[in-house]
C-alpha cells in the first residue's frame, strides 16, 4: 500500500517536471512569445519613460493684450515671462488679433489687462488681470495658471511693501504655511505615473505570451486533427497548471528585476523600498498573472487575436488602478473588477513601497489579497482546464475521426469561402 | 461586374457575422469601453482627497483651525492622528493621501507674533490627488492669513472695499475657455476613447487580411474580386467601415448627448471627423501591412504604435514639451488629427477654415494604402505564413 501510494505521488511529480519541461520548449521555440515575456518588459518601460521624461509642461506660449499701457503691466508681463511655466511669444493689439494666434495655435494662452488696471492700483481699488487659456491639454492650463498666480501674489506683496502697511509688512502674515511632498519628492508626473505602469506591463505581458502559447497549440489542433505533437505530457490539470506556473515565474525573473529595479535607478525613480521586502510582493503577484493568463487563454484561438485583447484590457486595466483618476472615486462596481486584477494590488503595493517607502507588514492586507487571488484563480484555471479546454480538444478530435476535413472546412466556412466546401457537408456547419 | 461586386460584398459579411471575434471587438468593445471611460470619470471633477490630521497644539487656536481645513472643498477629514509617526504609517498604508500638521507651540507662536508653522504632507505617488490636496494648501495659506488680517484691519475701521484692495492690489480672473468646470471627462475621454476606437480599427484591418493568409484562403479572396485588389480590398473594408462609423457615431452619442460634453460646433464637423477617422485608421493599417506583408509583424507596429499614440499624440503631456524627436511621431497617426479637430471644433468652436488641414490630411490617409496595394496583391497569390 506504502508504495504504491508513493509511486502516486513520484508519478504525480514526474508529471509537473515533465510539463516544466515541455512548456520550457515551447517559450524557448516561439520567438512571439519570447517577444511577450521579455522583450516588451524590457522595451516599453524606458520607452514610455522616455515620453513622459520631460514631466513639466514648460515655457507656454502666451500672448498678452495690454490696453493699459502702463509700468505696472509692463512688469508684470517681465515678471510673467521670468517664470518657467510661461513664455510670452507676442503682443497682439487686440483680443480679435489674440484669438486668431490661438486659433493658428501660435499660442494656447492669452493675458488681457483692462485700460484702467493700474490707475484702478493707484486709486488704493483692486486692478484686474485675466487669464483666457486653451483647454485641450489641461498640463498647459495648469502651467499658465501656476505662473500667473505666482507672478500676482508677488507683485501684490510687493505693493504691499509699498504702501508699508505695518501689520503686514511686520509680520508678512501671522501664520507660515508649507507643503512637504512625501515619496515622490520631485513632484513629477513620470515618477508618479510609471512605476504603477511598469506592474501592468509586467502582467500584461505574461497575459499575453500565455494566451499567444496557447493559441499556437490551437492552431497546430487545427492542422493536424485536433492533436497538438508538441502537447505529450500526460498529466492532471493540476500537476500542468503548477509546471508552467513555474516555468514562468521563472522566465519572469529577470524582466521583473529589470522593470521594477533597473528602470527606476536608470530613469532616477525614487526608490525608498527594500528589495526582499518588494520581491515578496512581486512573487505572489506573477503567479496570480500566470494563472490569470491561463483562464484568460480559453478566450483566444488564434495567434493574432491576442493583439486584439492586449489592446483594450491594458488601458483599461490602466484606469481600474486610479493613475489617472482617483481609486477612492470610483463607482462600486469598477472598485469590484479592479479588485480581480492582480496587476491592482501589486502596483499599489509596489508603489506604496517603493516610492512611498513603505514596510512589507504595513502591506499586509495587499500581500495576502495577492495570495488569495492565486488560490481563487487556481480553481478557476483548474476547472477551466478540466471542463472546458480538454473537452475541446476531445470534440476537435472527434470532429476530426468522423470527417478528417471538418477542421479544415470550418476555417473555410469562417472565411466565407463556401464554395470551396462540399454543398453536403455545408449544410451540417448550418445546422450546428 | 455587379455579380462579382455583390459576390465580393457577400463574402465580407459572411467573415464578420461568422467569426463572433469581430463583432465582439468592432461592436460590444467599443462601446463598453466608452461607456466604462465616460461613466468612470463621471464626476469631472477629482474632489476630496482624503487626508488626516496631527493636532500636538489641542488649543483653542489650532481646534478653530482644524475646523476651518475641513470646510476645504478639495479636501475631506478623514482621521485625527496622535502623533507624525503614526500618520506618516497611515499615508504609507494608503489610508490618507497626506496630513495636516500643527506643532505643539502653534498658538504660543502665533499670540506672540512669532510665526509658527503649519506643515502639509502630500503623498506625491498618486498625483491626481496630491495636486487636488495641493489647492487646497494654497487656499489654507490665503485663509490661515488673510482671514486674521483682514478681521484686524476691519477691526481698525477700514472699509471693506479698502481692506480686499490692500490685501489684494491685483486681482486675476482665469478663464478656462469652453471647459469652465475643468472636467476631466470632457478633457481625457475625448481623446482617449476615439484613440481606443482607432487603436482597433486598425488591429481588425490587418487583423481580417492576415486572417486570409493564415486561413490561406487569400487566392480565393482575390478570385471573388475577380482579382482585382482594389476591389477585394475595398468589398473587404467597406463592411468594417459601415460598422466602424456607426459604432463611432453611437460614442459621439453617448458623449455629446447623454454626457453632454462640449459641442460648440456644427454636429456635422465632428460626424465627419469621425467617419474620416475610421477611414484613415483603415488606410493606416492597409498601408501597413501592403508594405509589411507579415499578420506577426503588422499586428506588431499597428499595436505598439496604437498603444503610444495615448502617450505621444500629446492628450496628456503637451506635445511642446517632450523631445523633439518624439513628437512629431505623434503627426504620423491619423488619431493626432483627430485630436486636433476636435479640440479646434468641438472643444473651441472656431470656423472650421482653421480646421482644413486636419480633415485633408485624414483623406489623405485613407487613400494612402493605394500606392502599396500591388504589393498586397502580390503576397496574396503567393501566400506563406509562418506559425
Amino acid at each position: 500500500m506504502e508504495k504504491k501510494r508513493d509511486s502516486k505521488i513520484l508519478g504525480w511529480l514526474l508529471s509537473i517536471v515533465l510539463s516544466m519541461k515541455q512548456e520550457f520548449k515551447h517559450i524557448f521555440r516561439d520567438e512571439a512569445v519570447v517577444i511577450f515575456f521579455v522583450v516588451l518588459a524590457v522595451v516599453y518601460p524606458p520607452l514610455y519613460s522616455l515620453i513622459y521624461n520631460p514631466e513639466i509642461a514648460r515655457d507656454q506660449a502666451v500672448v498678452v493684450v495690454d490696453d493699459s499701457h502702463s509700468e505696472l503691466s509692463r512688469q508684470f508681463v517681465r515678471d510673467l515671462n521670468a517664470s518657467p511655466d510661461v513664455n510670452i511669444t507676442a503682443y497682439a493689439q487686440n483680443m480679435d488679433e489674440a484669438r486668431e494666434l490661438m486659433a493658428t495655435k501660435k499660442c494656447y494662452g492669452i493675458v488681457y489687462f483692462p485700460a484702467d488696471f493700474e490707475t484702478e492700483v493707484m486709486r488704493g481699488n483692486q486692478g484686474h488681470v485675466s487669464l483666457y487659456c486653451d483647454m485641450s491639454v489641461m498640463m498647459r492650463y495648469k502651467a499658465m495658471l501656476t505662473a500667473i498666480t505666482n507672478v500676482q501674489m508677488e507683485t501684490c506683496s510687493r505693493l504691499q511693501g509699498e504702501k508699508s502697511f505695518n501689520i503686514i509688512s511686520m509680520n508678512g502674515g501671522l501664520v507660515d504655511s508649507r507643503q512637504v511632498p512625501l515619496g515622490n519628492t520631485a513632484m513629477g508626473i513620470a515618477s508618479a505615473v510609471l512605476p504603477f505602469i511598469l506592474v501592468y506591463v509586467l502582467q500584461q505581458g505574461m497575459i499575453m505570451g500565455i494566451a499567444m502559447l496557447h493559441a499556437g497549440s490551437m492552431g497546430r489542433r487545427r492542422r493536424n486533427r485536433g492533436i497538438d505533437r508538441l502537447d505529450e505530457v500526460k498529466a492532471t490539470p493540476g500537476a500542468m497548471l503548477m509546471g508552467k506556473t513555474l516555468v514562468h515565474l521563472f522566465y519572469y525573473l529577470f524582466p521583473a528585476i529589470f522593470a521594477l529595479h533597473i528602470v527606476p535607478i536608470i530613469f532616477k525613480f525614487p526608490m525608498n523600498g527594500n528589495f526582499l521586502e518588494i520581491a515578496m510582493i512581486i512573487f505572489p503577484f506573477l503567479i496570480a498573472s500566470s494563472l490569470f493568463g491561463q483562464i484568460i487563454r480559453v478566450f483566444v484561438n488564434n495567434r493574432e487575436g491576442v493583439f486584439l485583447i492586449l489592446a483594450f484590457t491594458s488601458l483599461i486595466f490602466v484606469f481600474l488602478t486610479g493613475v489617472s483618476w482617483p481609486h477612492y472615486q470610483i463607482a462600486p462596481y469598477w472598485d469590484v473588477i479592479s479588485k480581480m486584477i492582480p496587476a491592482y494590488w501589486a502596483s499599489t503595493a509596489y508603489v506604496q513601497m517603493q516610492v512611498g517607502g513603505a514596510s512589507l507588514s504595513q502591506m499586509s492586507d495587499f500581500y495576502w489579497a495577492l495570495w488569495s487571488l492565486v488560490v481563487v484563480y487556481f480553481v478557476i484555471a483548474y476547472l477551466v482546464e478540466l471542463l472546458v479546454l480538454r473537452p475541446r480538444y476531445r470534440a476537435m478530435q472527434l470532429e476530426c475521426e468522423l470527417d478528417p476535413e471538418a477542421l479544415n472546412k470550418h476555417t473555410l466556412f469562417l472565411q466565407g469561402d463556401d464554395d470551396m466546401l462540399n454543398p453536403e457537408l455545408l449544410e451540417e456547419e448550418d445546422e450546428d | 461586374m455587379i455579380r462579382i461586386l455583390v459576390n465580393s460584398i457577400i463574402r465580407g459579411w459572411k467573415q464578420l457575422a461568422r467569426r463572433p471575434l469581430y463583432i465582439c471587438m468592432m461592436v460590444i468593445v467599443p462601446l463598453v469601453s466608452a461607456w466604462f471611460f465616460f461613466d468612470l470619470m463621471e464626476d469631472g471633477v477629482v474632489r476630496r482627497s482624503p487626508v488626516g490630521i496631527v493636532d500636538l497644539d489641542k488649543s483653542d487656536m489650532s481646534r478653530r483651525l482644524t475646523r476651518n481645513l475641513s470646510a476645504l472643498q478639495q479636501i475631506e477629514i478623514k482621521t485625527t492622528y496622535g502623533s507624525y509617526q503614526e500618520a506618516i504609517d497611515a499615508v504609507q498604508r494608503g489610508e490618507v493621501f497626506g496630513f495636516f500638521f500643527i506643532p505643539n507651540d502653534f498658538s504660543t507662536k502665533a499670540l506672540s507674533g512669532e510665526k509658527p508653522t503649519l506643515s502639509f504632507y502630500i503623498n506625491y505617488s498618486f498625483y491626481a490627488p496630491a495636486s487636488m490636496q495641493f489647492k487646497g494648501f494654497k487656499t489654507i495659506s490665503v485663509l490661515a492669513n488673510g482671514g486674521i488680517v483682514s478681521s484686524v484691519l476691519t477691526t481698525a475701521g477700514m472699509p471693506k472695499e479698502m481692506v480686499s484692495a490692500t490685501l489684494q492690489p491685483i486681482v486675476t480672473h482665469v478663464h478656462p475657455l469652453k471647459n469652465p468646470w475643468m472636467s476631466y471627462n470632457y478633457y481625457l475621454s475625448s481623446s482617449f476613447v476615439p484613440c481606443l476606437l482607432a487603436l482597433i480599427v486598425m488591429l481588425i484591418t490587418v487583423f481580417s487580411i492576415g486572417m486570409e493568409w493564415h486561413a490561406g484562403t487569400s487566392r480565393n479572396w482575390l478570385r471573388t474580386a475577380d482579382n482585382s485588389i482594389v476591389l477585394a480590398t475595398f468589398t473587404k473594408l467597406f463592411p468594417h467601415s459601415f460598422i466602424f462609423i456607426n459604432v463611432g457615431l453611437a460614442i459621439q452619442y453617448m458623449m455629446y448627448v447623454k454626457y453632454g460634453f462640449p459641442l460648440n460646433c456644427n454636429p456635422w464637423n465632428m460626424i465627419a471627423a469621425m467617419a474620416l477617422l475610421v477611414l484613415a485608421c483603415q488606410g493606416f493599417a492597409l498601408f501597413v501591412i501592403s508594405l509589411v506583408p507579415n499578420f506577426r509583424y503588422a499586428s506588431t507596429i499597428c499595436t505598439l504604435l496604437g498603444m503610444l499614440s495615448f502617450s505621444f499624440c500629446g492628450f496628456s503631456l503637451p506635445e511642446e514639451v517632450m523631445y523633439s524627436w518624439i513628437s512629431p511621431l505623434g503627426y504620423l497617426m491619423p488619431i493626432k488629427y483627430f485630436f486636433l479637430i476636435n479640440a479646434d471644433q468641438a472643444l473651441n468652436g472656431i470656423d472650421l477654415h482653421y480646421s482644413r488641414l486636419y480633415y485633408v490630411i485624414l483623406i489623405l490617409y485613407s487613400l494612402l494604402p493605394v500606392t502599396m496595394l500591388w504589393k498586397l496583391r502580390k503576397h496574396c497569390l503567393e501566400p506563406f505564413y509562418i506559425p
